[in-house]
């Protein structure tokens, strides 16, 4: 694994032995990560559970017959059209004559003794998109910093940015913010469960009331009145945590010049609340982190899913990073008097 | 008693700052956006500092400023912005229009305590 990379779960439905080292040195050299289904009764359950997969490894001898691993394709198909499926060819069946459900999920396909051909599928279908190290790097560090002033006595920790390739939501409240750049056009995505951060919330408001973590007011969810909390005050602080990442990353990524001077074209995101689906109208890969705040004292955790969607505009080649970073000139929270 | 002005399109921020004031001693107004801040401002007498955001929903900060020095012809309060943009252009922009300070969001209040005090004096 290149940890300086972003990593990609790749759902892997195949159960033959005789390929797996093969297929997890292939993993582990490509950044990928195996998420193993080996009872294909599992498949729809595992489907409709994952939020942060980037594809599909399926092997057209999957549960011991092309019978099988097309009734796999099709649930697929129906479940999660999004994620790009490639085919192991075992051999034992001419590709022509694969059933159609195969031929028609599959974006590319390999045999196991060439896996330059899956290295390309790989490239072209989950790692289409090379995002920068510097920027991967960045959002970490901005909104690891911004997460760290929202509690008192709480730590942040982060798993391994990943690329992914569904739609599906996370949690019960989501903010979504426009990136405007000469070098890329997106959006933030910021999304939580509801329940674990208004208990959060609720903890932090109480310790404070009780004068226990001191009343410095440097957290966003003190104030006057504060009681219980409502899921008005985690729509507000979630929408204030994102206004502070996308100034942070703003000021880091995106310079000076206006977006305005950036082709306004736009596309229209589509929501289907039924199958917490969100789409953003491009294929494109979304960088994702995710961080979990951590209550030493109660020892409960709240998941942050963060993802960035370069939807309308892909330039990394452009892409600079404004090293005299703001917080380094004047810290965040002191007064620059003029 | 000499007033401070809060203006924030965000709630969270509105009481986080108004709440950490008042808690220190000060008079503080609230306003949701620039167009209120100015009509707050237009009925207030005792505002003597405005303490506001930048990126804001029907007036923006900045421009909340510009109709203060403009419009208002009001020369003497005292804007602070508290804001997540930092950028030397922005920050220009402000200065120009009459701002007095510019703070980099997130808000730590004892860090600036004295200096509101002063202004708001």
């Amino acid at each position: 694994m290149n940890l300086s990379k972003p990593v990609s779960k790749v759902l892997v439905l195949d159960d033959s032995p005789a390929h797996a080292e093969a297929l997890k040195l292939f993993f582990d050299e490509h950044n990928l990560i195996a998420l193993k289904v080996r009872d294909s009764r599992r498949l729809s359950a595992v489907l409709s559970t994952s939020i942060d997969l980037g594809g599909v490894l399926l092997a057209d001898d999957y549960g011991g017959s092309l019978d099988e691993a097309a009734a796999a394709a099709a649930r697929i198909n129906t479940l999660r059209p999004e994620l790009p499926v490639i085919l192991r060819l075992s051999g034992n069946t001419p590709p022509e004559q694969l059933p159609h459900a195969l031929k028609n999920a599959a974006c590319a396909s390999f045999d196991a003794a060439n896996m330059s051909a899956l290295c390309a599928a790989v490239d072209q279908y989950i790692f289409s998109l090379d995002f920068p190290n510097a920027l991967v790097r960045g959002i970490a560090e901005i909104t690891e910093a911004r997460l760290a002033t929202l509690f008192d006595g709480v730590t942040v920790r982060r798993d391994a940015p990943s690329v992914v390739r569904d739609r599906i939501i996370f949690g019960e409240v989501f903010s979504l913010i426009p990136l405007e750049g000469t070098w890329c056009r997106g959006y933030m995505l910021m999304q939580a469960q509801e329940d674990p951060l208004l208990a959060m919330i609720e903890r932090d408001r109480a310790a404070r009331r009780s004068g226990a973590n001191g009343a410095s007011g440097t957290s966003g969810v003190s104030g006057p009145g504060a009681a219980e909390a409502g899921f008005r005050d985690l729509n507000n602080l979630l929408g204030e945590l994102t206004n502070l990442i996308w100034g942070a990353f703003k000021d880091r990524f995106l310079g000076p010049q206006s977006a305005r001077e950036a082709s306004q074209v736009q596309v229209p995101l589509l929501v289907n609340h039924k199958h917490r689906y969100i789409s953003f109208g491009s294929d494109n890969p979304q960088l994702r982190f995710q961080y979990l705040l951590h209550d030493e004292t109660s020892g409960q955790s709240v998941a942050i899913d963060q993802r960035f969607v370069f939807n309308l505009s892909w330039s990394p080649e452009d892409f600079s990073e404004n090293t005299l970073d703001v917080d380094d000139l004047v810290e965040s929270g002191e007064l620059d008097l003029f | 008693m000499a007033k401070i002005l809060v203006v924030d399109d965000s709630s969270t921020v509105r009481d986080e700052v108004a709440g950490f004031l008042t808690k220190n001693g000060l008079d503080v107004a609230t306003a949701i956006d620039g167009k209120e801040g100015l009509a707050k401002l237009r009925t207030d007498s005792n505002i003597r500092l405005i303490v506001s955001d930048v990126n804001m929903p029907n007036m923006d900060g900045l421009t909340m400023v510009e109709k203060i020095r403009g419009e208002l012809a009001n020369k003497t309060v005292n804007v602070i912005m508290l804001t997540t943009e930092s950028s030397p252009a922005m920050k220009e922009r402000g200065k120009a229009a009459g701002v007095k300070g510019w703070i980099v969001k997130p808000f730590k209040g004892d860090a600036v305590l004295e200096t509101f005090r002063k202004l708001a004096g």
